[in-house]
């Protein structure tokens, strides 16, 4: 360290953030108006059933779309790059130029890395120049990159775990959005369940109080994009540059450098953020941002060990085959995994799917809601279907309007609808409604109910009714006597009596309404049995209908029915939207009525999905 | 020595005291219980002198393109010399309440009609109103429901606000003081309900398109304000006529106008399909019918829009009785299932527009 007093302590106001000539200051305001509107796109997903707002189309997904190992993972995957992944390229080319700005200037999760560190960590000079030091430690982001991309080329993508874009969106629409909106409802509005909303929120913590340790410490040894563009940064036309002349090595350089890039040393290339602080921190002016800088006082590629890099490729290589033999995305799929409307098929949705929890942040009704591994493990938060919290909205395409990647497709509404040029093809099916008869009320809980009937959004509906007769408890009768139009009765004789008990019957309460009708059958025992239908009925009387052809005896058997509506499902029709579920006033886990994917129309071109075939078992009869 | 002591006592002082005050011997004193709930509706018919001679069915029939002329016209004729305003005074807060309950578009009949929010919204600001809210609690999402059914841009269009059925606006409500004993008909002791817009309001109106129902026969004016209720409403589907005649019976509208533009015919009450749909129903043109009596307003549209025997309707009668109840103990209220009584009398006005 030096000892020049005078030079060791600029000014206050040369290191205050008002003096706005400070590129730093400059930086800082970059990257607030960044996470500021990385939050708006956040909440512009809310908003995102576009066919209202057309304008938005522009805006959603930008954040997502920019992300340059976004659209290399889903190039490597299904070698394409999707719609608007071709925005990405405005931050390659610049760091093919300039190095790791995006990460010192842009990221919003680097932002609050840097906020957090400066808010909590309250280090003493001599210790954060020691903070500040590289680790080989830091090298580990670069075999965690190697090990995705690897899964990327043969077909897992799984980026999204630890992409910085992707993990903070989704801690942000799964975490802590919802975790403001308990105490302040109206400014989200009214999403009220998010699953899993501990664990995403959790680990947003978890990541941010690791700057208490090392200071952004995930973004120099976790993050993967900073990996990659640590990687693009090699060949770069500037760098920060150290004139050796000038330098006294008081090390003041390393007192805010964010990266932990050496520039005390020689500049590690692919960890340098650009932030600029080590410029603006230097007593002596040494240091520079230079353009065609000479390369021996470089450490132009990412200090890697060879041997891990190809040991974190086999990993990346064994992962997706691990994954894809326990069958869970084939043969073993478990029918709770509903997708969303426009999802593409299984193999080629784990290609693409970021778990960025857009489509969920979107979803007007909450029903989309991040899974655990009901999919297997590739499928740790991605989209699936809980019908107790909500319904796939019958006219909405909103979760693939925001989808970055078309892992959910862009429906247009005729398509979602099987109408118009569609027709033929019919409409997206999600899946198929069931029914429990041992809980739905009609069937054995000898309730009338036809809710799920009344709901069912199609036209004309998947659910119907069709009327069923049973004999009411205590229906069995005996005859006492009657008139032409009216029957007194008790109960059938127990055995060993020759008289029943009497009855005694609030008034009214056969005499039924539209949903439920109320029949009396009398078994002659010389003549075929006539059945009629019950108006009224007082303590012990029933009126009937019509007129008896036959008056009944006493002592005959009058079996008193009644007859109601029971709901049945039409597979050809069920959309597997789910209101059904949603409403069926049989609470609890597993409703009256419950919508599995068996059906679901993204499966129907892999024939060896069973989830192809039990449709066609449906639809026989 | 004497800091210490005196801090001491002061602690120990502190804490006893807010034990003391604090003692729950019992254990059941910081717990919420039902009879905490003490919010009523209020009635919001009160005030309303009648004259009397004057229409309580007011019937207008036009063409589709003419609906502000039929709604001004009905309501006008309920009172030719004030119109609404012996309804709405200045000042008010006017809660209007439609049927958005359903994504679907006005022309399949299943929501109340864009057009008849528009006149009443119009009217009520004419009148004098402070200002104008329109709610409903629908099934579906309730963004899609007010903008698909052009409820929403009504309401942007004339100045009413609409107010979204959040969480935060539901409250329980004392509907009765004893449980509901489903054997006297009854549904609803207390529940919760979208209080808020009801807290600042003054005057109710009801606008409830007419439709088949398919478990009870037909969705009109009644049944409209099951889209107040909050929590497990589906539940009351299983004793569907006692919860729509509770309806009837615990809200006192200031009054009612039914929709009868494009009455659903059929597969009520989602619909669907534009075959369903039958402009006038069986008037044949369409119609707007408004009333200070919501249970003969009910009868009037079950027999002469949908075609149906309104004695049949078992909701009717059980309303009716309920109101009943309340008129022999001094209410102003209307609630008479026949609404033959009030043609005898010379009070259903009709005009064709």
């Amino acid at each position: 360290m030096s000892s020049k007093p005078d030079k060791l302590e600029p000014g206050f106001f040369h290191h205050s953030p008002l003096n706005l000539l400070r590129i730093t200051s400059v930086r800082v305001l970059v990257q607030t108006v960044s996470f500021a509107m990385f939050l708006a796109f956040v909440y512009l997903a809310t908003y995102a059933q576009l066919n209202e707002h057309p304008g938005l189309r522009l805006w959603v997904s930008k954040i997502l779309e920019i992300d340059p190992l976004v659209s290399l993972a889903t190039a490597l995957t299904t070698h394409t790059v999707y719609q608007g992944l071709l925005w990405s390229l405005i931050i390659v080319i610049p760091t093919l130029l300039l190095g790791r700005f995006f990460c010192g200037w842009i990221c919003p999760f680097g932002a609050m890395h840097q906020f957090t560190h400066w808010l909590l960590g309250g280090y003493r000079r001599k210790e954060r120049i020691e903070a500040n030091q590289y680790r080989p430690l830091f090298a580990f982001k670069y075999y965690l990159l190697t090990a995705l991309l690897v899964a990327a080329i043969f077909g897992s993508l799984q980026i999204g775990l630890l992409d910085p874009i992707c993990l903070l969106y989704r801690s942000f629409t799964g975490g802590v959005m919802p975790a403001v909106s308990v105490p302040l409802p109206q400014l989200f509005g009214d999403r009220l369940f998010n699953q899993g909303a501990w664990l995403v929120g959790g680990l947003l913590f978890l990541f941010l109080a690791l700057n208490l340790v090392i200071p952004r410490f995930f973004c120099r040894a976790l993050c993967p994009l900073g990996a990659l563009l640590g990687v693009l940064s090699r060949f770069g036309w500037w760098r920060i540059e150290r004139d050796r002349g000038k330098c006294d090595s008081c090390n003041l350089c390393s007192l805010n450098c964010e990266a932990a890039c050496d520039p005390h040393k020689d500049l590690r290339r692919s960890e340098c953020f650009v932030c600029y602080n080590c410029i603006e921190d230097c007593p002596c002016g040494a240091l520079s941002f230079k353009f065609l800088p000479p390369r021996e006082h470089e450490i132009a590629a990412p200090d890697v060990s060879r041997r891990k890099v190809v040991f974190a490729a086999a990993a990346g290589l064994a992962f997706p085959p691990l994954t894809r033999t326990t069958g869970r995305t084939t043969r073993d799929f478990s029918s709770t995994v509903v997708r969303p409307p426009g999802t593409v098929e299984e193999l080629e949705f784990l290609e693409r799917c970021l778990k960025c929890a857009q489509c969920i942040r979107a979803c007007p009704t909450g029903v989309l809601q991040p899974a655990w591994f009901e999919a297997g493990l590739e499928g740790l938060w991605t989209p699936v279907m809980n019908f107790r919290i909500g319904h796939c909205q019958l006219n909405c395409t909103a979760c693939g309007q925001v989808c970055p990647t078309g892992a959910i497709q862009r429906l247009t509404l005729e398509r979602k609808l099987g109408v118009g040029q569609f027709s033929q093809q019919g409409p997206i099916k999600l899946g198929t409604a069931h029914f429990d008869t041992g809980r739905c009320l009609p069937y054995s809980k000898n309730t009338p109910c036809v809710v799920c009937e009344e709901v069912c959004p199609t036209s004309p509906k998947a659910i119907f009714t069709e009327r069923q007769m049973r004999t009411v408890r205590e229906g069995r009768l005996q005859v006492r006597a009657a008139t032409e139009n009216t029957l007194a009765v008790v109960l059938w004789p127990r055995a060993g009596r020759a008289i029943g008990e009497p009855v005694s019957w609030a008034a009214g309460r056969f005499s039924g309404d539209e949903t439920t009708t109320y029949h009396v059958q009398i078994n002659h025992p010389d003549a075929a049995p006539e059945t009629h239908r019950v108006t009224g009925n007082d303590a012990a009387t029933l009126a009937i209908e019509g007129r008896f052809l036959k008056p009944p005896a006493a002592g005959t058997l009058a079996v008193l029915k009644m007859e109601y509506k029971v709901p049945l499902v039409d597979t050809e029709l069920c959309i597997g939207c789910g209101l059904c579920e949603r409403e069926c006033p049989v609470v609890g886990d597993r409703r009256a009525v419950y919508v599995t994917a068996e059906g679901e129309t993204r499966s129907h071109l892999h024939e060896d999905r069973d989830r192809d075939r039990s449709l066609r078992l449906l639809k026989r009869g | 020595m004497l800091t210490r002591t005196a801090g001491a006592v002061v602690a120990a002082g502190a804490a006893a005291t807010a034990g003391y005050l604090l003692h729950d011997p019992i254990g059941d004193a910081g717990l919420p219980r039902p009879s905490d709930a003490t919010r009523r509706l209020k009635d919001f018919f009160t005030g309303i002198e009648l004259p009397a001679g004057t229409p309580r069915i007011s019937v207008a029939t036009g063409e589709e393109s003419a609906i502000e002329q039929m709604v001004r016209t009905a309501i006008g004729r309920l009172d030719p010399d004030l119109g609404l305003r012996r309804f709405v005074t200045r000042g008010d807060v006017v809660l209007i309440k439609p049927n958005a309950g359903f994504d679907r578009a006005p022309h399949l009949g299943a929501t109340t009609h864009p057009d008849v929010i528009r006149a009443l919204v119009r009217m009520c600001l004419e009148a004098g109103a402070a200002s104008v809210i329109i709610t409903d609690n629908p099934i579906e999402a309730p963004e899609a429901c007010f903008a698909r059914s052009g409820i929403k841009r009504a309401a942007e269009e004339t100045g009413a606000k609409l107010v979204l059925p959040e969480q935060r606006r539901f409250e329980t409500v004392v509907v009765r003081d004893n449980e509901p004993a489903a054997d006297r008909g009854e549904a609803l002791g207390r529940w919760s309900m979208l209080y808020a817009p009801l807290r600042e309001a003054t005057k109710v109106i009801g606008v409830a398109p007419i439709k088949d129902h398919n478990l009870c026969g037909g969705s009109m004016n009644l049944k409209n304000w099951y889209g107040l209720l909050g929590g497990r409403r589906n539940q009351f589907h299983q004793a569907i006529h006692h919860i729509i005649s509770d309806l009837g019976w615990m809200i006192s509208p200031t009054l009612v106008v039914a929709d009868g533009t494009r009455v659903m015919m059929r597969n009520g009450p989602t619909g669907g399909r534009i075959s369903d749909v039958k402009p006038g129903g069986e008037v044949g043109r369409p119609t707007v019918v408004a009333a200070v009596d919501p249970v003969a307003c009910d009868a009037w549209c079950y027999r002469h829009l949908l075609g149906r025997d309104p004695a049949k309707l078992a909701y009717l009668g059980m309303a009716a009785r309920k109101i009943a109840a309340e008129t022999a103990a001094g209410s102003k209220r209307l609630g008479e299932a026949d609404w033959q009584a009030y043609q005898r009398r010379g009070q259903v006005a009709t005009a064709n527009v």
